[in-house]
């Protein structure tokens, strides 16, 4: 009976967990030779086989190096994540490093399971200043209490077709978002469409929110107090619906769009800017018919209803974007475990990672070696202003309540207008909901 | 012609060489023990005294560790103020009695997701009796072809529900199939994934996968009628209707109600349909009670406040599952016959 499932699927996990609770070891001791390590990371869907590949070179090194097998796990989307990191915390055990995506950090720091590293511990991952100072924004809540190792770093850009831009007589993208919103109208004609946007996409519109808060000096969260309520965030949502229902400058299919349909829409040439999207895009793009035609460009980093960035504002061309990687506490192979990510994070793995992967290091040394890449200016320079979301462990619910203002705003937006007294009313719902979780976090 | 009546035994017929049995609701044959007589009841009583009871435990135990156990943890974790900082440690996390269900019913979207989950479920349900019976009736008969023709209305049911949704999600995009035929037959094409039509989507595609189920219970439901009675409806000379009212009826009341109440419990249940149509956070019109539930806790953490829905959603599934089987009276001995 599925009734029966679900709750089982609820708290069967949690039963398990009543017997095994008190066999959670919170101290590091290790097994040195001829152990294992447990490591549970994101499933490339990109590049499954040289993934498999990444994790047999790298399992063979580790061993040829310390005797330690290493065994790779992956999970398929950050809610298996959730779900695998829930069990292994009720019982104690299961594997000793996982890989956090930046912004769900926050939530895994709130649950105390994880390592927080001391200067020791830094020193065995070798040393924290081989980090780039950026990439270390959302390790924890202040230096001293951080529970994250930078691993790969994904920061977000702006992928743009030069020849349509060039047909339109635009040199470059514009740095501000009505900037933006002009140069899309320009570019708006014969069935093709100036901006590329995944409006259904579970988590895209909040980034775009955010950064524009960001850039108008609104960091949505300070201190205990959220400010949902702003006027900077209703003209952020104002800016984003606008483009959709009054300056029509996307297609109105977007609706239903997810991520991938976004790309694929400006893969097919039937959009003059892509917002949103990090480097990863680049094996879609190189395959398909804008290949050679496109370039990347950081977003707009001037707010809307700006021509400058006002004083409190700054500069977010990206939310801190990549990788973590953690240490649970359960973990019997502490040692083993600093070991194996002093090898992931040395500049030669980083090397590796980023020619398989295509994602930054975040090590100084390798990133340094890239800097001559003209491919990668806009990466690198959005990945240096990249800022950090707020480090609450409230986070992950004032991303839904920012996404979900969106989802209820759809229906009306088809009418070609954006509805005002709804969109306060969402607003004050996301407010609410987003300050009852705020007031929980500890 | 006037229709055969009926009795608690089925019905009355003049050529019936044997009382038929009333249909099991299991669809199983009916039982071949001599008539029941009313004066057997007491002997049967000192019976039921000797039966090795002692057998069930190994069943006895596994419900408990698999159902009973469970149960009562998301019951005490719904008194619990349960969250993403107090998971490690759950067993200490602070005990808030019976605060959880008055938020759940107050400050929540649970009524609402009550009444969406209550109002397509039961449209789903009323939507797949009469495809199913229909589709059982088509093929009860000999023709050429009906393995192949029985086989393909299956298809529905054995598709795993996240393919189904992922298909239907592609096929009520804005651009996509669905709404190019609507243009094509001169209708307005429109949100489907979204807004007040996301709920029809949802009622649409859910009883394009549940028919199945109804339709098979109808068929097993079929071949219990005894052919003699098929002759004699033919000797009284009943019209189709008839036929189908006062004779096949009867038989299919049994299997037909019960694949109803499993399929209206399936609906209130089913999470992965709406979840990959819909996506979260879903829209107000398509909120379900499953999708509610696992927002609240594997997206919000409050894990406490989740179980106190669950619970809830609990003793609203109970429901229908009381009336069926009080109906049915399976937890009586006696064969269905009024105390």
């Amino acid at each position: 009976m599925k009734a029966r499932r679900t709750l089982a699927g609820l708290t069967g996990l949690i039963v398990v967990g009543l017997g095994l609770t008190a066999c959670g070891a919170d101290d590091g001791a290790s097994d040195g030779a001829g152990s294992t390590l447990d490591v549970l990371v994101q499933a490339n869907s990109i590049y499954p086989e040289q993934q498999r590949k990444w994790f047999s070179d790298v399992s063979a090194k580790f061993a040829a190096d310390t005797g330690v097998t290493v065994r790779f796990e992956t999970f398929a989307s950050p809610n298996d994540e959730l779900t695998k990191i829930q069990t292994s915390v009720l019982s104690g055990q299961g594997p000793d490093i996982y890989s956090l995506g930046t912004t769900f950090t926050p939530t895994a720091y709130a649950t105390g399971a994880f390592v927080e590293l001391t200067a020791d511990d830094w020193a065995k991952v070798g040393g924290r200043d081989k980090f780039l100072p950026a990439t270390l924004g959302i390790s924890g809540p202040e230096q001293g209490r951080e529970v994250g190792v930078p691993f790969a770093s994904r920061p977000f850009v702006m992928a743009y077709n030069k020849e349509l831009l060039a047909a339109a007589g635009i040199d470059k993208p514009a740095d501000s978002w009505d900037g933006l919103r002009e140069q899309a109208k320009r570019l708006t004609t014969g069935g093709r469409y100036g901006l590329a946007v995944a409006y259904a996409d579970s988590f895209d519109p909040w980034k775009f929110i955010w950064a524009m808060d960001v850039q108008a000096g609104n960091p949505l969260v300070t201190g205990g107090t959220l400010r949902l309520d702003d006027p900077t965030t209703l003209a952020a949502y104002r800016s984003y619906l606008g483009w959709l229902a009054t300056d029509r400058v996307v297609d109105p299919a977007s609706v239903g769009w997810k991520n991938a349909q976004a790309i694929a829409a400006f893969a097919a040439g039937k959009a003059a800017f892509l917002p949103m999207v990090s480097g990863t895009s680049k094996v879609t793009l190189d395959a398909s018919a804008v290949a050679g035609k496109y370039a990347y460009a950081i977003m707009p980093t001037t707010p809307p209803g700006a021509t400058a960035l006002p004083a409190q504002g700054r500069p977010a061309a990206s939310i801190l974007s990549g990788d973590n990687l953690v240490v649970a506490k359960y973990s019997r192979n502490r040692d083993n475990a600093f070991k194996l990510i002093k090898l992931l994070t040395d500049p030669e793995m980083q090397g590796t990672y980023y020619k398989t992967f295509g994602e930054l290091p975040t090590n100084t040394e390798a990133a340094g070696a890239l800097s001559g890449d003209p491919t990668l200016t806009a990466l690198v320079e959005s990945s240096s202003k990249a800022v950090g979301t707020p480090f609450s462990g409230a986070w992950s619910q004032i991303q839904l309540a920012l996404v979900n203002v969106v989802v209820q705003s759809i229906p009306t937006l088809s009418a070609g207008r954006i509805d005002e007294a709804k969109l306060r009313s969402l607003l004050a719902e996301a407010q609410k909901s987003g300050q009852a979780a705020l007031d929980k976090a500890k | 012609m006037t229709p055969a009546p009926l009795t608690e035994d089925g019905p009355v017929t003049t050529v019936g060489p044997r009382r038929t049995e009333p249909p099991t609701p299991v669809g199983g044959p009916a039982p071949t023990a001599a008539p029941v007589h009313r004066e057997s009841a007491r002997p049967r009583r000192t019976r039921q005294r000797h039966r090795p009871l002692w057998m069930l435990v190994p069943g006895g135990l596994l419900t408990l560790v698999v159902i009973v156990v469970p149960l009562l943890t998301a019951g005490y974790i719904s008194l619990l103020d349960l969250d993403q900082y107090s998971i490690r440690q759950w067993v200490g996390a602070p005990f808030v009695a019976l605060d959880n269900y008055v938020e759940a019913v107050r400050a929540s979207h649970l009524p609402h997701a009550i009444g969406v989950s209550l109002g397509y479920a039961l449209l789903a349900t009323l939507l797949t009796l009469p495809l199913g019976v229909a589709a059982a009736l088509a093929t009860h008969d000999r023709f050429r072809g009906r393995a192949l023709v029985r086989s393909i209305f299956l298809i529905p049911y054995v598709l795993p529900a996240f393919v189904v949704g992922t298909v239907w999600r592609i096929i009520l995009q804005p651009d996509g199939v669905a709404n190019a035929v609507l243009g094509q037959l001169g209708f307005a094409p429109g949100l489907w994934l979204n807004g007040p039509r996301s709920f029809w989507a949802l009622v649409i595609v859910q009883v394009w996968t549940a028919w199945p189920l109804v339709y098979l219970l109808a068929v097993s439901g079929l071949h219990t009628v005894d052919p003699v009675v098929h002759e004699a409806a033919a000797l009284d000379g009943a019209g189709w209707w008839a036929r189908l009212r006062y004779v096949i009826g009867p038989y299919l009341r049994g299997p037909v109600s019960l694949a109803l109440v499993i399929s209206f419990l399936h609906h209130v249940n089913n999470f992965t349909l709406p979840f990959v149509l819909f996506g979260v956070p879903a829209p107000r019109d398509v909120e379900v009670l499953p999708v509610l539930t696992y927002v609240e806790s594997f997206q919000n953490f409050r894990f406490g406040l989740s179980a106190a829905m669950a619970v809830l959603s609990l003793v609203l599934v109970a429901i229908p599952i009381a009336v069926y089987l009080r109906a049915v009276r399976l937890d009586t001995g006696d064969e269905g016959r009024n105390p």
